[in-house]
């Protein structure tokens, strides 16, 4: 179990996390989740002391990092897949962190395998793919065989192969009973990973919620319906149970009648009909509501 | 599980940190020039010493040794920058640090293995200039032999010097965290106060005597020059330079974010 609370960092001018409070619980894959540059990452380096907070607390099972004594049996970490020594095996590489928390050199080849990268393993990473380096680090992880996992964007650099790979990874993990805090920029690939959702923007909590309740109550369906009687086609469609939200340039914004039925009610009413668009909200777009206020780079029109 | 004792933990470090130094290019690099260097360098020095010899008093006989030592500095300066550089440089560092949140056990242990090897190699480097250096004087009639009085402890003491060097340069390495900064910083504290021989009699020495190099030289003479520290003091102020270094590291190490 990982649990924050009320923790706040400033870089010089700009709050990184602010006042941020959430609890990561065991057995599930939990997907923390924020546009580029929300505090995810800041997040996750308090949670493993590389950052000092301003304010407030991160515990492992209720220890600060710190205070651990052998961190990687306690919680295995991937912040930055590309933070490898160039010129260092893969096999170097892992046994030099085995070997700081006492893993015996029995437990590197396993994660090799479990990996899939006991054939490169005596190769130099400078020669990995980004998907290598991503496994090699999710091996690193591995290593103290930890009850609380943590991956800063794990899937960047994936093949489909690979992502496919991972997603079924992250929930064995969390089938085993181990606390799984995955981070993503993207909505689509949190919904398939995630069965909880931390949401931040702007350092700050958006929400946490199960994925299922996210996915829920974005999948709103709606008709919009531009007609030159729309007066009377509101007053029709209210009479068949439907709700109208007129908007501002005249058009009806339809919900609980389908398309075919109001086209079919206007019809039967001679009612001329110039658009009938059957509209469906995606997880995305409900991502973007929540975090549109909070995006710091933003494309402009084009 | 019990917790492990801090010896064990140490231990599990400098494991750790010997498998990093080993296992990069880099590190044979440094040490095989810091070999090479010196010992092609010290046959030049000694007949140069030796075809000087008719004009003034005879010169320390260690002291071409010592010179060629000092042609080994710049390169393990390099190792030992990068032993805190290279991993802030990628973001290993962080792997580091999470993997060992005692930051401090992180220096003692990337310390004690590069100690270890430079001391290593710089003795090595030192009695094989010896050697090569007494050789060529021999044939000038102004050799000494290891067996002479404090000609045994002189050469151990030279060989302290390229230790001194890449421990400076760790130290500067982990506090300015980049690497040619750090290896900039490093010769240039290492080589400026060098400066200070030119200042006017009696300020050079007294100022001079606590230099890096004057006082590597002091150790490392079998006459030590008499304006400058003893060798006994000026062995302390060559560890001091490292020691100050390392505490400051040490300081600094705790308080930023990795």
């Amino acid at each position: 179990m990982i649990e924050v609370a009320g923790l706040s960092k400033r870089f010089g001018p700009v709050t990184a996390v602010d006042d941020l409070s959430f609890t990561v619980r065991p057995g599930r894959v939990t997907g923390f989740l924020g546009p580029n540059g929300a505090g995810k990452t800041t997040t996750m380096r308090i949670i493993l002391g590389l950052n000092a907070a301003d304010t407030g607390t991160a515990t492992v099972a209720g220890r600060r990092y710190d205070g651990l004594i052998r961190p990687l049996r306690e919680v295995g970490s991937l912040l930055d897949a590309t933070a490898l020594h160039a010129g260092r095996t893969g096999w170097a590489h892992l046994l030099s962190i085995a070997q700081s928390n006492g893993i015996a050199r029995q437990r590197v080849t396993e994660v090799l395998r479990l990996t899939g990268l006991e054939s490169v393993a005596r190769r130099r990473v400078g020669g990995f793919s980004l998907g290598m380096k991503q496994r090699l680090g999710i091996a690193a992880a591995l290593l103290g065989d930890p009850p609380v996992l943590m991956f800063d964007e794990p899937v960047n650099g994936l093949d489909p192969e690979g992502i496919h790979w991972i997603r079924g990874f992250f929930r064995e993990l969390a089938a085993d009973g181990r606390t799984v805090l995955v981070s993503s920029h993207l909505m689509s690939e949190m919904a398939q990973t995630a069965d909880h959702l931390v949401i931040i923007g702007r350092g700050r909590l958006i929400a946490d919620v199960p994925t299922e309740e996210l996915i829920e109550s974005s999948a709103r369906r709606d008709v919009l319906v531009r007609s030159p009687r729309a007066a009377e086609l509101t007053e029709l469609i209210a009479q068949q149970g439907g709700t109208v939200t007129p908007q501002d340039d005249g058009a009806l914004v339809v919900t609980g009648l389908d398309a075919a039925a109001i086209g079919d009610l206007a019809a039967g009413h001679g009612i001329a009909v110039h658009a009938l668009v059957p509209r469906q909200a995606s997880l995305e777009d409900a991502y973007l509501d929540l975090t549109g206020e909070s995006t710091d780079y933003r494309g402009g029109p084009q | 599980m019990s917790a492990p004792s801090l010896g064990v933990r140490a231990l599990d470090l400098l494991a750790s940190e010997w498998t990093k130094f080993r296992s990069v290019r880099s590190t044979y690099w440094s040490l095989l020039v810091a070999v090479i260097t010196p010992v092609a360098v010290s046959a030049v020095v000694a007949f140069a010493f030796a075809s000087a010899r008719n004009q003034g008093p005879p010169p320390d006989p260690l002291l071409p040794e010592v010179i060629s030592l000092e042609y080994a500095v710049i390169a393990v300066c390099v190792l030992g920058v990068l032993a805190f550089t290279a991993e802030y440089s990628t973001g290993l560092i962080r792997v580091t640090f999470s993997a060992a949140p005692r930051r401090r056990a992180v220096l003692a242990a990337k310390a004690a293995v590069l100690a270890a090897a430079t001391l290593a190699v710089g003795e090595v480097v030192a009695f094989a200039t010896f050697g090569l250096v007494q050789a060529v004087l021999a044939g000038h009639h102004d050799s000494v032999s290891l067996g002479h009085p404090g000609v045994l402890g002189a050469v151990l003491s030279a060989g302290l010097l390229l230790c001194v060097c890449a421990l400076l340069g760790l130290a500067l390495g982990a506090i300015i965290r980049h690497t040619a900064g750090g290896i900039a910083a490093t010769i240039a504290v290492i080589l400026i106060p060098g400066i200070l021989i030119l200042l006017p009699s009696p300020w050079n020495g007294r100022i001079g005597r606590f230099t890096l190099l004057e006082a590597a030289r002091q150790v490392s003479a079998l006459h030590p020059a008499a304006d400058l520290f003893s060798a006994g003091w000026s062995l302390l102020v060559l560890l001091a330079w490292p020691a100050a270094g390392l505490a400051a590291a040490a300081v600094v190490i705790t308080r930023r974010d990795a």
